[in-house]
């Protein structure tokens, strides 16, 4: 029991950071973006580009991080990563989401963005093969933290929670505190309004696509670290981080990182109750559960 | 020739039955708003149905009632309006995003249930032991399916004129007031999600024909038949289509289909054989790009909504 | 822009291709070609490699002078693992390019509809490197496949025996199963628990595991439970990699038995040799003849890596059979003629012939003057029953530094014996 609900804060941290970014742009550009969950393999192959790169030009960077199995070059490498995916999400709304903006209605840009996850994660399995990829092949044995009852660790699980803990506490940092938090807000609640009182709006539409195509790749480099990184990383977690948003309540960015958590922790229980073939049910049931007691998710709002 | 009639006849057959399903799904998000993410599960319900009701004793699973044909299918049918009917009492008062992801919930845990349950439904094996209507006495199969193609095509013309004349009628404009303005339609004294639930399970039901129909041209269902990309398709149709608009919604079926199986055998025609291993890859590069490139070129469908003044 | 897009992105691959052997390296002699169909997953992870070596024996085929006086061109489609994209894959193959031959599906779910629907109403003889859904069987017996239908997938009952019987042998008292929740993957865990338990080896749980979840630490939690001596996978190697892993990093028993599913080599690298020491594996046995070392050389010279992953050699062995039987069927052959054939190509008292292009070569004499061969393949001497199934004799694997090695030979008459005591 304790184990399981241990493991579901873990599973669940890296769903937060994914969540984070796709409730964001779910409240300000008003669509559902399935293709949010491609920035994570592009965040996650990205890393194992610059990892690679960084690690063949300075070889001491390739000594790990006792007792994890992160490298230097890949604490490095995530930071690029995390431009590069932050760019790259600009980049499809430039080329894409912006245009059908201009015309269409909020379910065009919803298969857009469907559309828009196909060729990603296609071009990432042209370009990188469908085998799993692994960013250490070295496998990092858990932490015996209690015998009786048997509670496992492992500590990269441990720096993963930690880092996304701390991301999401700057995050809260930078929204309630700066003017810059109050403009994300302030567009969040309504754009319109925003732009009134001098709020430029797709300065702030870039900087809401460059900080969820960041989270993103985080989210799915942290996945790699505790599991394996292939194409289909973004279609496996698409569902589960889509549960983590509206759970929480859209535009709730603490009701995300709640969702998460909620979501990890119903997939890893939700083995107690049912046979592990019912699994990938679950966290959806818990979810119709939530929405049936709260129809606009835990911290969300009714929107008109 | 008679191959290339053969297979349009089989393509145009596929095409009809997805289209029964994105009418089913237009009357529901293009006529009352409700953002149904569940559509695999009422398309499934009405193939497992029809093969429970239809098909001949198995083994290991519960069915094999082998039910007159058309009573099997409207089974299947009902079921679909079954789960649709508790599903809908469920969740019908969610608001979009809201409902989507909890009907996509309820296709998961069909899937799942569907793959689990050995002795319901066979389990990750699927179902079969189901005889095709008249198969038997069609002695040639290029018969059978020009025969079933008609077949699913007035299938379709029925559920398109069903529909023109219910979306005309006034309980077709209560679901666009409603859509538009549910206030409004309260204040009129109007119950809202009474409305709703009506439109919800009629529609699924349609969709449950639509799997009722896939099922016997297969004569077999898996778990695989149900998976969330059936529900994206289908979508896909409606929305490149155009939804509100019922010919936009065959038009955008049989668009999409033909782009989907299209692409496929142009790559595995004219790619170099190099590219060969690549081609199923690239097939989904293509069908990403033609959704979008549609969605660019117009987002509003390719058949937008008309507005319909009834009289 | 999508035209200019494609373009230029076929220099790109025919640029990452210039390391790789060549698809093109045949010499046209005829100028007559026959067609071959693959509906195949090229698009997901382990069945790329499956269609990559169907291709590999078409090559070798043309090599030794093609099939009924032509070249053969293999015409491939992906299924996408969805039934309705592959069962119209599959009928254009048949309607728009008149194949006689359709390989595939991988996949029971893709590969039974395309059967009903497309392969037996056209009379279109299909084989199958991978399905092994028992319900295949049932139709058959039902005599609705026609004769048209065959696999080279050994029906599970012989893994699983073989899997029991390793554990066994290796004197677990306590295994934990794992498999794969899909057809193959529920048929094969249901068999090995029943005949583990009958064997009085204590089954401590038996695990699903779905594709493609987020984690499957909540799995192996639960496989811990009850600390089994050993473990049972029958995973693929997506899932197995994440499931071993974390098997591994908590602490789990390095006493894996694996089907073959997962003799794979992405596998091993991601887990690591030095986990892998106690690890064995079943596969269906190659023939105790020269040529079968020869396939595995051939196949490292054409992709520079063992012929280790799911179905690579079923594969090979489905496509080398119905290109031998549209040999022996002669030109212009329909699909009912050709799987008339599979019979001579596959008699036990025939000529053996081995899996390269010096046996096709021979095959193509004695076939045209008349005689039968014993197709000695990549998965042993296949031989089908009236079914359209094979089985096969077994073999016991574990993993080595270049790739996999036999540990043992069992017979098919050892795995019938065996099979007999669990009654």
């Amino acid at each position: 029991m304790i184990q399981h609900l241990l493991d579901g804060i873990l599973v669940g941290s890296i769903l937060s950071l994914g969540a984070i970014g796709l409730t964001l742009v779910m409240h300000t550009l008003r669509f559902a973006n399935f293709s949010h969950a491609e920035l994570l393999s592009v965040g996650a192959y990205a890393a194992l580009v610059f990892d690679g790169l960084f690690g063949a030009f300075y070889s001491q960077l390739r000594s790990t991080i006792e007792p994890l199995s992160l490298t230097w070059s890949l604490i490095l490498a995530i930071l690029f990563a995390m431009i590069v995916t932050g760019l790259s999400a600009i980049l499809i709304d430039k080329l894409v989401f912006r245009r059908i903006r201009e015309k269409g209605d909020e379910l065009s840009m919803v298969f857009a963005s469907f559309g828009v996850a196909m060729v990603v994660r296609n071009l990432i399995s042209l370009l990188f093969g469908l085998k799993s990829q692994l960013f250490s092949n070295d496998i990092a044995f858990a932490i015996v933290i209690s015998r009786d009852p048997m509670i496992l660790v492992k500590p990269d699980q441990v720096f993963v929670l930690i880092a996304s803990l701390l991301v999401m506490l700057l995050f809260h940092l930078v929204l309630s505190r700066t003017t810059f938090g109050y403009a994300l807000q302030a567009v969040a609640e309504n754009p319109v309004l925003a732009q009134i009182t001098g709020v430029n709006l797709s300065r702030m539409f870039r900087m809401i696509w460059l900080i969820g195509g960041s989270l993103a790749a985080l989210s799915g480099i942290f996945y790699g670290l505790n599991n394996q990184i292939n194409p289909v990383i973004g279609r496996d977690l698409v569902l589960p981080i889509f549960a983590a948003t509206i759970a929480g309540g859209i535009g709730s960015v603490y009701g995300a990182v709640l969702g998460g958590f909620l979501v990890g922790i119903a997939s890893n229980l939700a083995l107690m109750i049912l046979p592990s073939g019912y699994s990938p049910a679950v966290p959806f049931l818990i979810i119709l559960g939530v929405l049936i007691l709260r129809p606009n998710g835990i911290l969300g709002e009714a929107r008109a | 020739m008679i191959g290339l009639i053969s297979y349009l006849v089989f393509f145009a057959t596929v095409s009809s039955i997805l289209a029964i399903a994105v009418l089913g799904l237009n009357l529901q998000w293009g006529n009352t708003g409700l953002f149904n993410g569940g559509v695999a599960a009422f398309f499934g319900a009405g193939a497992y149905g029809l093969i429970l009701l239809g098909g001949t004793v198995q083994a290991d699973h519960i069915g094999g009632f082998e039910l007159f044909y058309p009573v099997a299918l409207v089974g299947g049918i009902l079921l679909s309006g079954l789960i649709a009917l508790v599903v809908g009492m469920l969740t019908i008062r969610l608001r979009r995003d809201y409902l989507a992801i909890a009907t996509f919930g309820v296709a998961v845990a069909f899937e799942n249930l569907m793959r689990n349950a050995e002795w319901l439904s066979g389990g990750a094996q699927g179902m079969r032991g189901f005889e095709r209507p008249f198969e038997d006495s069609i002695a040639d199969p290029f018969v059978f399916n020009i025969i079933f193609f008609c077949f699913s095509v007035l299938l379709l013309l029925g559920v398109y004129l069903f529909l023109e004349k219910l979306i005309r009628s006034p309980f077709g404009r209560l679901l666009r007031a409603i859509r538009e303005d549910e206030v409004a339609a309260k204040s009129l004294g109007k119950a809202p999600n009474r409305v709703r639930l009506t439109a919800f399970v009629v529609g699924s039901m349609i969709m449950g024909l639509a799997g009722g129909l896939y099922a016997t041209f297969y004569a077999f269902v898996s778990p695989q038949d149900v998976l969330p990309t059936l529900t994206f398709q289908i979508w896909a149709m409606l929305i490149v289509g155009g939804s509100g608009n019922n010919q936009g919604g065959i038009l955008g079926a049989f668009l999409i289909w033909a782009a989907w199986t299209a692409s496929g055998w142009m790559l595995s025609k004219f790619a170099p054989i190099e590219a060969q291993l690549y081609t199923g890859t690239l097939q989904y590069i293509m069908i990403g790009m033609i959704i979008v490139g549609m969605l660019l070129w117009r987002p509003q469908g390719l058949l937008p909504e008309k507005l319909i003044v009834s009289q | 822009m999508f035209v200019r897009f494609f373009k230029s992105f076929r220099c790109l691959r025919q640029a990452l291709l210039l390391g790789m052997v060549g698809f093109s390296s045949t010499l046209y002699a005829q100028n007559c070609t026959t067609k071959i169909g693959a509906v195949l997953p090229t698009s997901v992870d382990w069945g790329r490699p499956i269609a990559a070596t169907a291709q590999f024996a078409v090559d070798l085929a043309n090599e030794a002078g093609g099939v009924a006086g032509c070249q053969v061109e293999m015409v491939l489609r992906d299924t996408q693992v969805d039934p309705k994209v592959g069962v119209d894959a599959a009928k254009a193959l048949v309607d728009l390019e008149k194949v006689p031959v359709l390989l595939g599906a991988v996949s029971s779910g893709v590969t039974i509809p395309i059967l009903t629907s497309v392969a037996v109403p056209a009379g279109v003889m299909e084989v199958s490197c991978c399905s092994s859904s028992t319900k295949i069987t049932a139709l058959a017996e039902e005599g609705k496949t026609k004769g048209l239908w065959f696999r080279t997938f050994a029906t599970s009952g012989v893994q699983a025996a073989v899997g029991t019987m390793l554990a066994r042998d290796q004197g677990y008292k306590s295994v934990v199963v794992l498999y794969k929740n899909d057809d193959w993957g529920q048929d094969i865990s249901k068999l090995t628990v029943r005949s583990m338990k009958s064997l009085g080896i204590n089954v401590t749980n038996s695990i699903a595991i779905n594709d493609g979840q987020a984690s499957y630490r909540a799995e192996v939690t639960e496989a811990l439970k009850g600390n089994p001596e050993g473990i049972y996978m029958a995973l693929y190697p997506k899932e197995g990699i994440s499931v071993v892993r974390e098997w591994l990093s908590l602490g789990g028993s390095q006493k894996m038995i694996m089907a073959n599913s997962m003799k794979s080599d992405e596998l091993k690298d991601s887990v690591g040799l030095k986990y892998l020491k106690n690890a064995l594996g079943t596969d269906t046995a190659s023939p105790r003849v020269e040529s079968a070392s020869k396939f595995v050389e051939m196949y490292k010279a054409r992709f520079n890596s063992e012929p280790n992953g799911p179905g690579l050699a079923n594969s090979f062995d489905a496509t080398m059979i119905a290109l031998l039987a549209m040999e022996a069927a002669g030109p212009n052959a329909s699909g009912t003629q050709i799987a008339a054939q599979v019979g001579k190509v596959t008699d036990p008292k025939g000529t053996p012939i081995t899996a390269d292009t010096a046996g096709f070569k021979k095959a193509k004499e004695i076939l045209n003057s008349g005689g039968s061969v014993m197709y000695q393949g990549a998965t042993g001497n296949v031989r089908f029953d009236a079914n359209g199934d094979v089985s096969a004799p077994a073999v016991a694997w574990s993993f080595t530094e270049s790739g996999t090695k036999e540990e043992r030979y069992i017979t098919l008459d050892e795995v019938d014996a065996f099979m007999a005591t669990m009654q």
